[in-house]
């Protein structure tokens, strides 16, 4: 009697825990989509702390203006770009580290993980200099451009793809490609018909998580935006730290709704596991 | 065959480590050239900012805060996410994936957007402030955002959800078997928990906190928005000495120092770990 008391003490208590956790875990993104609805008075600056919303009403999303829906455009072009580039790079290098026999792979593996362990804000002082260093050489002005927000969010992209890719083939059962070759397949046909479907997952979930940190970033872009090419995170961040506009919840709303949905369509599709294997190597 | 793996690795390796040692070098030579402010670089190479770094209070105060505010931030987050992911790892409904899956899906939306929310909540006139008042608690709101609770309540935030995830999936390796046998023997449940599943998990509690203590020190958007400016860390030095001040020299070597000590802290974690291992088996 006393032993099952106990026992569902301990069960109430852990589901206390859980619960705050969750909360604190949770509570400032619900609060930032309910906050997006305010119906309040549009006084500047007071609109912010309006919580909980006064009234319900879609006011703040249709005064977002075009200027975020830019920066909106220039962080998933960002992304995109940061994804691909990252894929492109990353695949054929976590399938010669897991493959090849090249001396040292170790060591280069561990360089390839090795932008994952500077500081972003690093990162972004590093290719802030770099590109001044190269347009003091070549006169080539890379400073500004789109690409040089891209590059900074290819650096970090590449590692996210690398150590998911690599994650699925070392799992990855070779004679499955000796089956095919020795069936007659061409090596190149053996490549696309058995190899690139069974990446394909470790492709996804490398591809999302490139893509995700590449959107949210704000120190690598805060030393490589300008003022033509910035991104949303750095927009919201400047208007948090200067002057506080309403449109801001509203368009960071649709972008917490926005992930969600993806996030969730993704995680049926590849399933939880690869995304939470991926997730832990990195 | 093999020889092919390699041909493909080659140039996308040699792309990568040119970008790694590229701008690392750049930036790290950087740091030992005069600074002569906006932007521009004196011609001999020196150590004045690193000296300058060690013998300015002002610079080198703010490693000593963002090493203190991390270390907070790793204890207070493993006391959370150590219960939670224990929970999660003995469970045997379905609940266990939908919790992770809203661990790994909050963990992808951006820290500013969560410092928006969190200074909604923390905020003079947010829900927490008018609870405390309406209990009558407090006598007037208190200020819990734009100082260095603000900071540790943002880098809370910001890592919980990674801690969680880590502390699982070392968590999920201890055979449940190992629990039951040492219950059997008669331990309590509070002695299994310390004397198996904690021992147990000390690898990944110790590899955990390395990576959220190495999160923790070069964060910038918590400790930029959540102590409003008022809270010096490292990375929000380096941002106004490059940014605001145009120091780049100075802001290359405070860069570098904030590199080496994460390093350092990496290489201590990836040893330690592994004489844990060695220690075990």
């Amino acid at each position: 009697m006393r032993h099952s008391r106990t026992r569902s003490g301990r069960k109430y208590l852990a589901g206390v825990v859980v619960c705050a956790v969750y909360i604190f875990l949770l509570a400032p993104v619900f609060v930032v989509v309910f906050a997006s609805f305010d119906g309040g008075d549009p006084v500047a600056g007071r609109a912010f702390l309006n919580f909980p919303p006064q009234g319900l009403s879609l006011q703040w999303y249709f005064s977002i203006q075009a200027r975020l829906f830019h920066s909106l455009w220039i962080s998933t072009a960002v992304a995109i770009c940061a994804a691909a580039g990252g894929i492109v790079i990353g695949v054929p290098i976590a399938l010669g580290l897991v493959r090849g026999t090249l001396p040292g792979r170790s060591v280069l593996e561990a360089l390839c993980r090795a932008p994952l362990q500077i500081p972003f804000i690093v990162i972004g002082v590093a290719f802030l200099q770099t590109y001044y260093l190269v347009t003091s050489l070549t006169g080539i002005r890379i400073n500004g451009t789109f690409m040089a927000l891209a590059l900074g969010h290819l650096f970090i992209a590449t590692p996210y793809v690398i150590g998911s890719v690599g994650a699925v083939l070392v799992r990855f059962d070779t004679s499955l490609e000796e089956a095919a070759l020795s069936l007659g397949a061409s090596r190149w046909t053996t490549f696309r018909r058995v190899t690139v479907p069974i990446i394909m997952p470790g492709i996804y979930t490398g591809g999302l998580y490139a893509f995700m940190v590449s959107f949210g970033d704000v120190p690598i872009s805060l030393f490589l935006a300008s003022p033509k090419y910035t991104t949303l995170p750095l927009e919201i961040f400047h208007s948090m730290e200067f002057d506080f506009d309403p449109a801001i919840l509203a368009i960071s709303a649709l972008v917490v709704m926005a992930s969600v949905v993806i996030l969730w369509i993704v995680q049926r599709v590849v399933g939880l596991d690869v995304l939470l294997r991926s997730g832990g190597s990195s | 065959m093999k020889a092919r793996w390699n041909i493909i690795l080659i140039p996308p390796m040699i792309l990568s480590l040119l970008f790694l040692f590229g701008t690392q070098f750049v930036f790290l030579r950087a740091g030992f050239f005069e600074d002569l402010g906006l932007g521009r670089f004196g011609d001999t190479l020196t150590l004045e900012n690193y000296i300058t770094f060690f013998q300015d209070s002002f610079y080198f105060d703010t490693l000593r805060l963002s090493f203190y505010l991390s270390l907070i931030v790793v204890v207070a987050v493993l006391l959370c996410a150590y219960p939670v992911a224990y929970v999660i790892a003995r469970m045997r409904s379905h609940w266990s994936m939908i919790l992770l899956a809203t661990v790994v899906i909050s963990s992808f939306i951006t820290v500013v957007i969560k410092a928006l929310g969190l200074i909604i909540i923390f905020g003079t006139d947010g829900p927490i402030n008018s609870v405390l008042l309406n209990f009558a608690l407090v006598d007037r709101p208190i200020k819990i955002i734009g100082n260095i609770s603000g900071v540790v309540i943002g880098l809370m935030n910001y890592v919980l959800g990674f801690m969680i995830l880590m502390l699982f999936s070392v968590i999920q390796t201890i055979p449940r078997s190992l629990e039951e046998a040492a219950e059997i023997h008669g331990s309590s449940r509070w002695r299994v928990f310390y004397r198996v599943v904690i021992p147990l998990s000390l690898p990944g509690v110790f590899g955990g906190s390395m990576i959220v203590f190495n999160l923790c020190m070069g964060a910038f958007v918590s400790a930029a928005l959540l102590g409003g400016g008022r809270v010096l860390t490292l990375p929000v030095v380096i941002e106004r000495t490059i940014v605001l001040d145009g120091e780049y020299a100075m802001g290359g070597a405070l860069s570098a120092i904030l590199l080496i000590v994460v390093l350092i802290i990496n290489i201590l974690s990836v040893m330690a770990v592994g004489r844990m291992r060695t220690l075990r088996t």
